[in-house]
């Protein structure tokens, strides 16, 4: 249902995303048939494709040609694949949108050489742009989200932390690639430095509603919504914003000791989730990225007068809202 | 031109490589980056033989042993068990190096460097990979894809700088190296991967393991040697110390 509603927000843009699908494949084509194989089965995990759409509406309000679009859009993609593929390494995760990850189909040094591959593929993508703005931005970007995945693994099972590192952590784990997306659709169209200004904040707004919700979704969805047990985050010892919220509960202790010393029982773990489910910090959760959700439409505001305005405000919507 | 002044370039540009890399939680967990003293040295031949070497060249050096840094780091993490946190930090090391080779050139506006060693990089990821898949590869198959691994972004450097004279010097050297390298592994029973699967291709021949990477190796040595003569853009004090890294190598197989 809510993918079909996504595609519906999308379907104007279908040729061009159709375009941007063919070359995502076409990316990836290598030598290796192991490569091959691993790369296509990312791709057909599907995915919302939520950078390149971005990148395709911040260019709407410059010299829109999907030609040169997709030379932005598609090493956004491969860039978010890549890092996923590397961090089920770091995460030892089996499972991802309800498939079996790189490395535990393959192992992980096969996920390590096909993230490698796949930036590669990324970088030498965008270099068919001469900009070197364009780089220095994505540059930038990759370095700060790596900066940021080290600072997850620093606070790992770590309670003794508040909502600062929370939202510095999430920030750069997410919200920085859809602001970058938003920014160099913008910069590659030749939109004003004032609009690529609004689109870039709306882009960081956007992205950190939508990391609260995907927290809030590790906790509320089912397994089989999720294609991974529910609760992911927190028994991979990642305290996100729900769990952080109620880090001083009475109740809630005597789990989180047992998920930090790795015994908590699956029975224990359906108990758990139930009771955060239940618990003010979901309702307090969503405010959060209420929050940032109406700064995101704030900047929508200050944009000047675009058609792709109101799809920007459905998108910002839909991503807020969602139930997966 | 002498021993000290190249191990003095060669310690400079590690130093560079360190200052561009460093990192207090990376560094603390997982050390400084891993770096082939060799593979420095035949990236600075140029520069050491007196071709015009700017800034530039220098940066750009500097960013290719940062990529060699990256992929090392990847090349360190276990097949089955990565979950420690040094491992886990080793996965974003290597991922933090590749972001900052990718912002040094974007800095400077080196897009061309960034899409060459883009390629260098997907090539020797697909060369790595080769090991884990299940058709069966010849020796000088094999031969390739080490010499890809060692040498292929070095290429991809001199290719950009119009070095193109030096690029079958460090193939063969970097082979010859590797070898040796892997026979050694092989006399200890610690050889790497694609060495294991390099026997399995000499085994399926008939031959075995040691007389063929010995031939193999002499043959490298005495092409390079040739070569080396040859060369007329090499200076003199260039071809010596080229030649004392092969004599070192000789004298490392013979012993």
């Amino acid at each position: 249902m809510e993918k079909m509603k996504l595609k519906l927000l999308y379907s104007d843009l279908k040729s061009d995303i159709d375009i941007i699908e063919q070359e995502l494949e076409q990316a990836v084509d290598s030598s290796s048939y192991l490569i091959n194989d691993a790369s296509l089965h990312l791709l057909q995990a599907g995915g919302k494709r939520i950078r390149p759409i971005f990148v395709l509406l911040g260019a709407k309000f410059g010299n829109y040609d999907i030609e040169k679009m997709k030379d932005v859009a598609v090493p956004l993609e491969l860039i978010h694949m890549a890092s996923l593929v590397h961090d089920d390494v770091i995460d030892d995760s089996n499972m991802r949108r309800g498939r079996p990850t790189v490395k535990s189909q393959w192992n992980n040094r096969v996920a390590m050489y096909t993230g490698d591959f796949i930036f590669a593929r990324a970088l030498e993508y965008i270099t068919k742009l001469e900009d070197p703005l364009v780089h220095q931005i994505l540059a930038r970007t990759m370095v700060e989200i790596c900066n940021g995945e080290v600072i997850q693994i620093e606070d790992k099972f770590r309670l003794d932390q508040g909502l600062k590192d929370y939202f510095r952590r999430i920030k750069r784990k997410t919200a920085l690639l859809i602001s970058s997306s938003c920014e160099l659709g913008a910069v590659a169209a030749g939109v004003d430095a004032k609009t690529v200004r609004h689109l870039k904040r709306f882009g960081y707004f956007v992205g950190m509603s939508f990391q609260i919700i995907d927290d809030v979704l590790d906790i509320m969805a089912t397994d089989k919504e999720l294609g991974k047990p529910a609760g992911s985050d927190l028994l991979q010892g990642n305290i996100t914003l729900p769990i952080l919220l109620l880090k001083d509960d009475p109740e809630l202790q005597p789990y989180l000791v047992k998920v930090f010393a790795g015994t908590l029982t699956e029975l224990e773990r359906q108990n758990m989730l139930q009771y955060v489910r239940k618990s003010h910090a979901i309702e307090q959760a969503n405010r959060m990225s209420d929050k940032y959700l109406k700064k995101a439409l704030q900047e929508i505001d200050a944009l000047p007068k675009h058609p792709v305005k109101k799809k920007l405000r459905d998108v910002a919507l839909f991503m807020g809202k969602r139930k997966f | 031109m002498n021993a000290t002044y190249i191990q003095n370039s060669i310690t400079q540009l590690k130093t560079e490589i360190f200052m561009d890399v460093r990192h207090r939680t990376l560094q603390k967990y997982t050390g400084v980056p891993v770096l082939d003293e060799n593979q420095l040295f035949y990236l600075l031949i140029p520069f050491l033989n007196g071709e015009e070497w700017q800034q530039e060249q220098q940066e750009a050096a500097v960013t290719v042993g940062i990529v060699y840094a990256a992929l090392t780091a990847h090349d360190h993490i276990k097949e089955l068990d990565a979950t420690s946190k040094e491992q886990q930090l080793t996965v974003l090391a290597g991922d933090f190096y590749s972001g900052r080779y990718y912002e040094i050139l974007a800095m400077s506006g080196n897009v061309a460097l960034i899409r060459n060693l883009s390629q260098g990089i997907a090539a020797r990821c697909e060369h790595q990979i080769r090991v884990y898949e299940a058709s069966q590869r010849t020796v000088e198959q094999w031969y390739t894809s080490m010499s890809n691994i060692e040498s292929g972004l070095i290429a991809q450097f001199f290719d950009l700088y119009a070095f193109h004279n030096y690029i079958p010097l460090i193939e063969k050297s970097l082979l010859i190296l590797r070898l040796e390298r892997e026979w050694i592994a092989y006399q200890q029973g610690q050889m790497s991967l694609m060495g294991k699967a390099l026997e399995a291709s000499v085994q399926r021949i008939g031959a075995t393991f040691t007389s063929v990477i010995q031939e193999k190796i002499i043959q490298l040595k005495t092409e390079l040697s040739q070569m080396i003569g040859s060369a007329s853009f090499l200076q003199s004090d260039m071809k010596q110390a080229l030649r004392a890294h092969v004599e070192a190598s000789i004298a490392s197989t013979n012993g």
